[in-house]
Formats: structure tokens, C-alpha cells, sequence
């Protein structure tokens, strides 16, 4: 099948690092349920991975995954990337007019209580580490609606987006997949991002782990800082195989059905058909689905 | 041109396209072969595929978005009325989770008249319900 699979990985952050555990605050999805994916939505998701085999055994199909880390209580990641550090220097540069403003009144009864106010309207840099430098660099701690958060107790700041950083476990290990880490030029995703091709020629349940950076807003003295939090969460895949037939004999190969060339008169005389093996082909079906759609495209 | 043993004729569909407008016309199914030069309509709902007998011509579906899930459903070649007779409707037409294991090939039949045009059905399959089925008759093999 030519289809991509996407996982979503839809992290709480918040609650997640509360709770310093994935468990009940990772919801993942993805796109295979009409190929019967369990769990959708939850943090149990079992991913259905349909693989085919031709009649001589080789593998037919190839299958691609990728997964696609979002956040609950995030900026949404499609604003543009330097929406953060714009956000700073705005609130800076109308901290430079109050400012201005200030000194300009002739008439200040409290100077001290006005300079306390344009301070909290500044706002806190959050301090960078090594390991958390990059988009996060130049920040200012601010909630969904872009506004600069001056009390990072109340809890209502946004979090950096969750970061794969390892897929592993019985499926790696199997070789059932064999996930790595690209570049990306999407920044949605930071310009990384996690895909792995599937072996689909080996039937069975097998489970994977995610590793999941998080970052947690700490305080250290006057400083504040994200601090990597990095947790863990399962997931599986769920590998069928199934022998592809022909979708206009139901078996093997044979002559095209141009009228008056019936396949299955002629069809002999090219090829031998194989044994009947089972298909998606419902016998006595005449009905089409798109009389039943009501969606009849007529030529034009 | 020299002779191919196996043609492939490719049918690109826009999904979000299609199921939106509810067509495969306008744009949403382009039709593409490696025919050579004698094919007409490469790019559009109208392709006539040019094919000798002994030819193996083989279809598939390619979403443009490749995310989202586009199957071929059935390939029924049409008689001089327009109508696919029972003798001649295919029908893979099973559950939409297991479309993606037909393989729509065959060979053209020794005595293809030339210069016929066989027009067929292509049913495509774009996830599963109600709305999910579109068809176009535009397309045709003909043989040279």
C-alpha cells in the first residue's frame, strides 16, 4: 500500500509532569483504523500494519511509519517559528515606552510601585541549558494566548513541544522495524522527526517503546529554566500478511475482460492460474458502490 | 517505440480533493501511462492507454497526498453502450480494508482490433463509507 501511516503522539504535558509519568497523559492515533488499528486515543494504541506477499512468497508491499509528537497546553505548532522570540521583543519594546512614559511624568507619586509593574510586564528570559538551547533560546515564559506570564506558579505558561528522542524495544530488536531520526524541512516538528520502514512479511503483535522529552519550568533563584524531563510510553504494531490476487480473475493473472474477451475463456492459454486463494473479491457481489454511494460520475 | 512487454498505467488522485467535490473530474484523478507517445490524454481523467496484444497493462492508485488512503475498487470494462455487462464487471468489490491486496493486471487479448477503443470503469475507493466510492468511465485502452 502506497498510504503513509502517521502515529500521533498528543502529550499532557502539564499532567505528565506532575504525575513524572506517561501513563494515562499520552494519547495516540493514527491513520490506519479502517485496517482495524485498536485503541485510538488512548495511550494503548495498537497499530495495524496490513503487509501482502506475492504467490511465489516475496514481499509485495512495504510499509513506512512516522510519528508526529504534539502537546495539550501548548502554543498549537503551526504558529510561525519565531513566534516565541517576537512575543519577547514586543513585550520588551512596550516595556521601553512605559518606561519612557514614566520618566516623562512630572507628577509620579509612587515611582517604585509604576517600576515594579513595567517589570512584571517584562516579563522572565528563561535561562537556556546546553541541552535545551535552540528554539527555546531568547524565550520568554508565555501562555496560549501569546501574553507574557510574570507568575510561573500559577501553572498557565506554555511548554515547549514534546520531543521524541529514542524508539525502541521488542519491535526494534526483532527487526520488525527500523526507526532513525531525519532532518526535516517541516519546522512544525522542529525539523526533525521519527520514521521507521516495517518488515510486514512477519505476522505478529509486537511492542515498542518511545522515549519523550518534556521540559519543566524551574526556578533557580532569580533564573528560570527548562529542565529536560525525559519519560517513557508503549505502544505496538500488529503485522498481518495476506497472498495479493488479482483483481480481475480473483487468482492469477490472465486476459483483460475486453468485451467479447471473457478472462476466465481465455485466460489459460497465457498463464496458469494458481489455486484460488482467498481475497477481497465477495462472490455474487454485482452491486456497485457507487449506485450505493448515489455518487455516479458520469463522463464528461 | 519499441515494443514494452508491460504497460503501467498510474491514476494520481487528490483525496481531500475528490471526496470534497465529490468528482474525480476537475482535476481531482489524472490518469498516466508509459504507453509512449501513441497514448492521448496523459494527465487527465481521459487517458487512452495505446496497447498491443500480448501487453501486459497493469494499474495502480497513488494518493498526491500520500497519508491519506486511496485503493482501486474495480476495473470493469464497458461495452458499445456504456454498460459493463455481467460478463464482463470485475469486482474486488470486498471490504475496504482489504483492497490494497488486488492487483489489477492482465494481458491484452491476441486479437485486439486496432484502433478500438475499449473504454473501462475505474471505481476508486477513497477510505471506507457511504461517500467513499467515486467512478470515472473516461478512460480506454486502445489497441494499435
Amino acid at each position: 500500500m502506497a498510504q503513509q501511516l502517521a502515529i500521533i503522539v498528543l502529550v499532557d504535558i502539564g499532567n505528565a509532569l506532575e504525575a513524572n509519568s506517561l501513563r494515562d497523559n499520552v494519547y495516540l492515533f493514527d491513520n490506519m483504523k479502517l485496517h482495524g488499528s485498536d485503541g485510538q486515543g488512548t495511550g494503548d494504541l495498537v497499530t495495524a500494519i496490513h503487509g501482502a506477499y506475492w504467490r511465489d512468497g516475496s514481499q509485495a508491499t512495504e510499509q513506512v511509519l512516522n510519528w508526529l509528537p504534539y502537546s495539550l497546553g501548548s502554543l498549537p505548532p503551526t504558529v510561525p517559528r519565531g513566534y516565541e522570540s517576537e512575543r519577547a521583543l514586543q513585550s520588551d519594546a512596550r516595556a521601553l515606552e512605559e518606561l519612557d512614559a514614566l520618566t516623562a511624568k512630572p507628577d509620579a507619586t509612587d515611582p517604585a510601585a509604576d517600576l515594579n509593574e513595567i517589570r512584571k510586564a517584562v516579563g522572565t528570559r528563561v535561562k537556556t541549558t546546553r541541552r535545551t538551547k535552540g528554539r527555546l533560546s531568547g524565550q520568554k515564559v508565555i501562555d496560549l494566548t501569546g501574553e507574557i506570564v510574570t507568575d510561573t506558579s500559577a501553572g498557565t505558561y506554555s511548554y515547549p513541544a514534546p520531543v521524541i528522542t529514542d524508539i525502541y524495544g521488542q519491535a526494534v530488536d526483532e527487526k520488525i522495524m527500523y526507526p532513525a531520526e531525519y532532518g526535516s524541512p517541516d519546522l512544525v516538528t522542529d525539523g526533525w522527526y521519527w520514521s521507521a520502514t516495517v518488515d510486514s512479511s512477519r505476522p505478529g503483535t509486537y511492542s515498542y517503546s518511545m522515549r519523550i522529552q518534556l521540559h519543566r519550568l524551574v526556578q533557580r533563584g532569580s533564573e528560570a529554566l527548562w529542565e529536560p524531563v525525559n519519560l517513557t510510553c508503549e505502544s505496538a504494531l500488529r503485522v498481518t500478511s495476506e497472498p495479493k490476487v488479482n483483481g480481475f480473475t480473483g487468482s492469477g493473472m490472465g486476459l483483460l475482460p475486453l468485451d467479447p474477451y471473457p478472462s476466465s475463456a481465455q485466460g489459460a492459454e497465457y498463464f496458469q492460474p494458481g489455486p484460488q486463494q482467498p481475497g477481497p473479491q465477495q462472490p455474487g457481489s454485482q452491486q456497485s458502490g457507487v449506485q450505493q454511494s448515489g455518487l455516479v460520475e458520469e463522463e464528461r | 517505440m519499441a515494443y514494452k512487454p508491460q504497460i503501467n498505467i498510474i491514476a494520481v488522485v487528490d483525496v481531500i480533493g475528490a471526496l470534497s467535490g465529490g468528482t474525480l473530474h476537475n482535476g481531482n484523478l489524472c490518469l498516466v501511462d508509459n504507453a509512449g507517445e501513441e497514448s492521448t490524454g496523459q494527465g487527465t481523467a481521459h487517458l487512452r492507454t495505446a496497447v498491443r496484444p500480448g501487453q501486459v497493462v497493469q494499474w495502480s492508485a497513488l494518493a498526491v497526498d500520500l497519508q491519506t488512503p486511496v485503493e482501486i475498487r474495480s476495473i470493469t470494462f464497458l461495452g458499445e453502450d456504456g454498460v459493463a455487462t455481467p460478463a464482463t464487471r470485475t469486482s474486488a468489490e470486498g471490504d475496504g480494508d482489504k483492497l490494497d491486496l488486488a492487483h489489477w493486471a492482465g494481458v491484452v487479448p491476441p486479437s485486439l482490433p486496432s484502433g478500438t477503443p475499449f473504454k473501462y470503469r475505474l471505481e476508486l475507493q477513497m477510505y471506507e463509507g457511504r461517500y467513499s466510492v467515486l467512478h470515472v468511465d473516461s478512460p480506454a485502452l486502445i489497441g494499435v
